[in-house]
């Protein structure tokens, strides 16, 4: 540890849209989980008032990013992120969180800086770092946007005013200047009943979807009763199946090795532990 | 029917020019001009004037005003000024003007002025309404659309929809309009503005309602300035009989001012199963610190399964909160008219949904108290 030459900075991955209620926190979830299997995960919550992280995976969060702000202002640069984790754990899997403060008032006054430090942090104790957002341009969200290595721009065909939003969100986005590679469009089938033709979508925006998720919302639902993400519940769901495909795209080759060197620490999380010095 | 003015103005310069812009507007006569209070109140009424134009940057005038209205009863009287004061307005329309603007110096400017007041009278007494979501996809666009629709109907008012979601705002899209002036020219320009002259910015859907449009580019919610905004929303008062806001999901400047501004304050759910109502809870926490929030804020469920009384309860318990209204699940329909650029309202006009909204549009015209029984 420490040594500049070795030094490597974390994957970001984060879950951005301009229509809401289109399954970030869900999928942010299911990602995290699946990546877990064979690397090192941080989730963090960004939806800072109404985040839904701690819910959907029914963690008992002692501290939240909040804690990490107060701490940051006290030690400034040497605050150490670690000890305001969350760790969720599923039969052999596990990840940590920083999750989204239980206090409004505590949510609307975190800074932008403070989090480009925590994910600046981050990157360099965890193989991947998974950020939920919400649906909108923010100062937080752009810069965010910004350190990521891949955003998954997420989309859903219900109606009209949704698909304006999104509309807005990808013009948006190429007006900022990100590079084509970096901003992935990604369709959740909802349940919802439309005569809106996906071609059609995908003609206004002016892109094909890079990966579509297929509609399984009760699967999704009793994911969130049950406070376990799909992936490590009903593997076999389609679903399930097409997260992992998502995920195989992003980790590429690379989760091969990843894996052995992982599987040589023996204990799934017994890495995570060691960074933690427990 | 011809406007027949008498016009009372202090100053010498602006009697000459205002008599001007009255004798050349099509429709307007000028019977009548004073300088002093004293002649207008003695003298005009030999001529029977019906709109009575008053000076009121004159102290003498402005103290007045109750005189004229006691001895012109019948005649609508129009206040004017240098510039727009909302205290100022008020108080004139309190002491019995019809309207409170500021000196016309185009013939277009006063009809737009006198025929705005003289016609319904300036609102004071506005029920400008917050419509907050703790997330996005609570319907509450939607209900917004629906409510105004239904609201102009039933009371025959002046309604305003105000679309403050300045990002994403849909009601462009809801109603199917190409606005050629939006919040962010209103907001730019409203220094200079009098209700009289936003009036314009708001692109009309029918004769009741009007629809001051969202920003056209995400970016530009950076150049809408708070103070602005909340100008813009004292100024729609006067304007409006019914303001409804639609702002931006969560707690950010704009959506806080909007709720600190308005009368009441709606926050609005949509259930899914998942856990908007401990989100909703955690709005209403914050919105405690409101003063009279116990009279001020109010919840509204959309896309319910069951609007019964026993659903109702469940809803109320668990909430903690009495519930104001209950929208029912009619996603199609809504879904449908969105698309057509319609509204749920007039396409379903029997429906529950349509049901539901216009109750709540009643409770709202007849200012009942919605009152919550503890289980």
């Amino acid at each position: 540890m420490g040594d500049q030459d070795n030094a490597r900075n974390g994957v970001v991955i984060t879950f951005f849209s301009t229509a809401s209620a289109v399954g970030k926190t869900l999928i942010a979830c299911n990602m995290a989980s699946e990546i877990a299997r064979n690397a090192t995960v941080c989730l963090v919550d960004l939806d800072l008032q109404f985040g839904d992280v701690a819910n959907y995976l029914q963690l008992q969060d002692e501290y939240t990013i909040a804690d990490v702000e107060r701490d940051m202002n006290v030690q400034g640069d040497s605050c150490e992120v670690a000890p305001f984790l969350t760790l969720y754990e599923h039969g052999q899997v596990a990840f940590y969180c920083l999750t989204s403060p239980k206090d409004v008032a505590e949510a609307y006054n975190i800074k932008t800086k403070t989090v480009q430090q925590i994910i600046r942090q981050l990157q360099s104790m965890f193989d991947y770092i998974i950020i939920d957002t919400t649906s909108m341009f923010s100062e937080l969200n752009l810069a965010m946007l910004d350190m990521s290595t891949i955003v998954n721009f997420l989309g859903i065909v219900d109606f009209i005013p949704t698909i304006k939003n999104m509309k807005i969100g990808t013009d948006t986005l190429k007006r900022l200047g990100y590079d084509t590679q970096k901003i992935r469009l990604v369709l959740n089938r909802s349940d919802s009943k439309t005569n809106i033709g996906m071609d059609d979508v995908e003609r206004v925006l002016g892109q094909p979807f890079y990966h579509i998720l297929p509609n399984d919302f009760r699967a999704a639902s009793q994911s969130i009763q049950d406070g376990v993400p799909l992936v490590l519940s009903n593997g076999s769901t389609r679903l399930a199946a097409s997260l992992r495909e998502l995920v195989d795209l992003y980790t590429d080759g690379r989760m091969g090795s990843r894996h052995q060197e992982h599987q040589d620490a023996a204990a799934s999380h017994s890495l995570l532990g060691r960074l933690f010095g427990r | 029917m011809a406007y027949r003015i008498m016009l009372v103005e202090n100053d010498r310069l602006l009697l000459e020019q205002i008599a001007n812009v009255i004798s050349s507007t099509d429709g307007f006569e000028l019977v009548a001009r004073y300088q002093t209070v004293s002649d207008a109140l003695g003298q005009g009424s030999v001529f029977h004037p019906n709109i009575i134009m008053l000076d009121v940057d004159h102290p003498r005038a402005f103290a007045a005003i109750g005189t004229f209205h006691a001895n012109y009863p019948e005649t609508v009287i129009i206040c004017m000024g240098e510039e727009w004061q909302a205290d100022r307005a008020t108080h004139c329309v309190r002491s019995g003007a019809s309207g409170y603007i500021v000196r016309p110096s185009t013939t277009q400017e006063l009809k737009e002025s006198v025929e705005t007041y003289a016609k319904s009278g300036m609102e004071f007494a506005s029920e400008t309404m917050a419509f907050f979501s703790a997330k996005g996809k609570s319907g509450k666009s939607t209900l917004i659309a629906n409510l105004a629709l239904a609201l102009g109907r039933r009371s025959g008012e002046q309604v305003g929809i105000i679309d403050a979601d300045l990002q994403f705002g849909d009601m462009t899209v809801f109603f199917s309009l190409e606005p050629s002036m939006t919040i962010y020219e209103a907001v730019r320009d409203i220094k200079y503005l009098s209700p009289v002259t936003l009036k314009p910015y708001f692109t009309p859907v029918n004769d009741n309602v009007h629809v001051l449009c969202g920003t056209r580019t995400p970016n530009l919610i950076d150049r809408i300035s708070i103070e602005g905004f909340e100008s813009l929303l004292e100024m729609a008062q006067s304007l409006f009989r019914y303001v409804l806001i639609d702002i931006p999901p969560g707690f950010n400047p704009t959506s806080i001012a909007a709720v600190e501004k308005a009368k009441s304050t709606y926050v609005v759910t949509m259930l899914n199963g998942a856990y908007e109502i401990q989100h909703a809870q955690r709005a209403l926490e914050v919105m405690n610190s409101l003063d009279n929030h116990e009279e001020r804020v109010h919840t509204i469920f959309t896309r319910v399964q069951s609007t019964d009384i026993a659903a109702r309860h469940q809803l109320e318990t668990e909430l903690g909160y009495p519930v104001a209204a209950m929208i029912p699940n009619e996603y199609l329909t809504v879904s449908k008219a969105a698309n057509d650029g319609r509204m749920a309202v007039d396409i379903e006009p029997d429906s529950p949904l349509t049901r539901s909204v216009n109750k709540l549009a009643e409770t709202i015209m007849g200012k009942k108290h919605i009152r919550w029984a503890k289980p």
